[in-house]
């Protein structure tokens, strides 16, 4: 790092706070367009390959075969609920006692502190916005209007997709824009047959393969990136020797290092960003040496705050100044507020006993996708919104357990393919809400002296109606299709397992109603960006790491465009 | 007894966990560290025969091959509550009284024969009595253990960590094999 009390060492073109999804792709651009760019992690390094301990063992070399222990389980009741979270995995995850928060209602949060952030433990799907989300907000009269449309992201989308490499077909249809992709992963034969079912009785329901950021065909852009095509592992959560998926890690950081302008510096806490009144803009930031406690100083004429939704609305209520004692940039008020998720609360499952000819043989890193297909085109139903959903067919062994001995041991050691299982879950777009919010709690600090973030966030009616909804019409569907066993459930888990916690810092055209103006930049601070979930005004049903990426790549661009100019 | 537990809660005192050096034990200990589970050698070998009852060996290996028997054991001391552990330290003294009864002899002295047709009539109990659930939690590991080895894994079900394939119409005979 060289003399730290040297100025000139801790001066830099741009800073990144954050290396996930979308800290990756701002540190990239701005490498790329020659700015000397500093990354700050919170967390360890995490080399690509290298540092994914346990990417190629067999599960027999778990000496629990995936479980934890009870007594990690017993110290982490947050993160123990994510789906991700087990023996080969846990090393990636913020365990519950690390970085303690306040829960004013309920909210498991969950949370991947090294290089790469969460990119490493992401579930990969990437499935495009359209005009239907954008501009939702202002025909449904909830939050407030987007400052862009579909038209001003899709080019964005596009540069992305092709960098990321994004597997999909072309669907042709305008609530899910096509992306720029590669060859689709099959559906398959039930899959298939309910795509018919759906198409048959339904206008406007399509049943398509979930567009996900995996390698099905590598380019020469991804082959440069040293990556290789997806091996159909689907231990994904591991890392990927091949980079056969998009990460941080294999693609963007390694892509900013071989620029030659990226300092990566890891351990790295960031206290607040630092506002200079004089200049009326921000000079850098404040960081804690997550090891040594030591408080350092870095300066850039950009900074970029990509520290994950919820820490990237902590970082800037910390930002305090005698020109922004309620946070930089927050005259409004609004930061903090407006935060919303997606509801995973419900699911649909049943067995199909047709098409007992075929199987599934290997393995698929994505499954069948319904874009939303309420009040798409119109209001017609008693909520706002709606939801998308997951859909999956598998057909797993069957061996009976009965009896002991030689006629047990036949039995296990000759598995019959079992029925066919169809499953269910939704996606539901959830209304940003003032009393939706998180703050900084009045007393309690981490150890690195940052106040705690107390969050607040909940469900509503429109919810409820939701699930009911989604429930009523998968079951119909399912019926339709001749689906039996069909079990309904609602898991009624807090908010936060869903991992698409969003905005606080939203995006919005007024300054007294939001926070960033069209490009991603604090309306009264213009030379601090944030492209991660905590700009977005509303939340879609779509899985938002996409829009992130494409948020990032263009907000770097325009950062760059304004800083040649001399106007940040 | 008396002097191992006095000894035992100073040791817990000392180090904030139980640590039996294995010359105070007046019988041999299991073969992996146990936290927990107060089992020994003895009870150990008991467990591996009730395992190899459950899947002998026959031209394919059986339980104690693939040490079904200390997976049990790992499972049942870190990933189980004091309560399962509770239970199955039971459970492995009562089938031992349990054979006793029937047949005069502990488990490990009866023959093959008297071990199956003991753990067939605990398969016919119901749910709720204290050997059923014992034999049933035994039973399960021993399976899981047993599927998930490395021998079974890599040369009967065929593990692929590296598939590079997904077909959607597989036709069923050309997945399953019967051996």
């Amino acid at each position: 790092m060289g003399d730290l009390k040297n100025t000139a060492s801790r001066t830099f073109d741009a800073i990144v706070i954050g290396s996930g999804i979308s800290g990756g792709w701002a540190a990239k651009e701005l490498c790329e367009k020659g700015l000397k760019t500093l990354v700050l992690e919170r967390g360890r390094d995490v080399k690509h390959i290298k540092d994914y301990p346990t990417t190629n063992k067999m599960p027999w070399e778990f000496e629990h075969r995936g479980r934890l222990p009870l007594e990690v389980e017993k110290a982490n009741p947050i993160v123990g609920r994510c789906y991700a979270f087990g023996e080969a995995t846990d090393h990636f995850f913020v365990k519950d006692n690390e970085h303690p928060y306040v829960q004013e209602k309920p909210f498991d949060w969950i949370r991947g502190y090294q290089v790469g952030g969460k990119s490493l433990l992401w579930a990969r799907q990437t499935q495009r916005w359209s005009d239907f989300d954008f501009e939702g907000p202002a025909r449904d009269g909830f939050a407030v209007d987007w400052p862009i449309r579909y038209k001003d992201l899709a080019p964005w989308y596009s540069y992305v997709e092709k960098f990321a490499g994004i597997a999909g077909d072309k669907d042709g249809l305008a609530e899910l824009p096509d992306s720029d992709s590669l060859p689709a992963y099959p559906l398959n034969a039930v899959e298939k047959y309910f795509k018919g079912i759906v198409a048959k009785n339904y206008n406007g329901r399509h049943v398509i393969s979930g567009r996900c950021a995996h390698l099905s065909q590598p380019q020469q852009i991804h082959l440069d990136q040293g990556r290789g095509k997806c091996q159909n592992r689907t231990i994904c959560e591991r890392g990927c020797p091949f980079g056969g998926y998009f990460s941080s890690n294999a693609t963007t950081i390694p892509w900013a290092a071989k620029t030659g302008n990226m300092t990566l510096r890891p351990h790295s806490v960031v206290h607040s960003i630092i506002y200079d009144e004089v200049k009326g803009k921000a000079t850098g930031v404040r960081v804690i040496d997550a090891t040594t406690k030591d408080a350092i100083e870095y300066y850039a004429p950009v900074i970029f705050v990509n520290a994950a939704a919820l820490n990237t609305n902590l970082i800037l209520l910390n930002s305090t100044s005698n020109r922004f004692p309620n946070g930089i940039g927050n005259d409004s008020g609004v930061l903090g507020k407006y935060v919303a998720f997606h509801n995973y609360r419900a699911r649909v499952s049943g067995t199909y006993e047709g098409l007992q000819e075929f199987t599934t043989d290997g393995r698929r890193p994505t499954s069948g996708y319904l874009p939303r297909f309420r009040n798409v085109r119109k209001q017609e139903t008693d909520f706002l919104r709606g939801y998308a959903a997951g859909f999956g067919a598998s057909r797993s062994s069957k061996q009976s357990w009965d009896g002991v001995g030689k006629s047990l041991k036949e039995h296990l050691l000759n598995p019959q393919a079992g029925p066919w299982k169809v499953n269910s879950h939704m996606m539901g777009e959830t209304i940003p809400k003032e009393s939706n919010y998180v703050a900084l709690d009045g007393t309690k600090r981490d150890e690195w002296g940052v106040p705690q973030l107390k969050i607040a966030i909940d469900y509503d009616a429109n919810d409820e109606k939701m699930i009911k909804d989604y429930q009523e019409q998968l079951t119909e569907m399912f019926e339709k299709a001749g689906f039996t066993d069909i079990v309904v459930q609602d898991s009624k888990a807090a908010p936060g397992l869903d991992i698409h916690e969003m905005g606080g810092v939203r995006m919005g055209r007024d300054p007294k109603t939001s926070m960033l103006n069209e490009w991603n930049q604090l309306h009264q601070c213009k030379n601090v960006f944030v492209t991660d979930g905590a700009c977005m005004t509303s939340t879609s049903t779509q899985n938002p790491s996409l829009t992130y990426m494409a948020f990032a790549a263009r907000a770097a661009d325009h950062a760059f465009t304004e800083l040649k100019k001399g106007n940040i | 007894m008396q002097r191992r537990t006095v000894l035992k809660n100073f040791l817990i005192l000392a180090a904030g966990t139980v640590v039996i050096p294995s010359c105070m034990n007046d019988r041999s200990a299991a073969s992996i560290p146990l936290k927990h589970l107060q089992v020994d050698g003895e009870g150990e070998k008991l467990l591996a025969e009730i395992s190899e009852t459950i899947i002998p060996k026959t031209a394919i290996p059986g339980a104690k091959d693939v040490y079904t028997h200390l997976f049990a054991l790992k499972m049942i001391d870190d990933c189980y509550g004091p309560e399962k552990q509770q239970q199955f330290e039971t459970g492995l003294k009562d089938i031992e009284k349990l054979s006793k009864k029937k047949f005069g002899m502990g488990f490990l002295k009866s023959s093959p024969a008297q071990r199956e047709q003991l753990l067939t009539e605990l398969e016919s109990r119901k749910k709720g009595d204290a050997l059923y659930d014992f034999y049933q939690m035994t039973k399960a590991l021993t399976v899981q253990g047993y599927l998930t080895s490395k021998y079974v894994m890599t040369n009967i079900t065929k593990y692929e960590l590296v598939p590079g394939r997904y077909n959607g119409f597989a036709p069923v005979k050309t997945v399953y094999h019967q051996i």
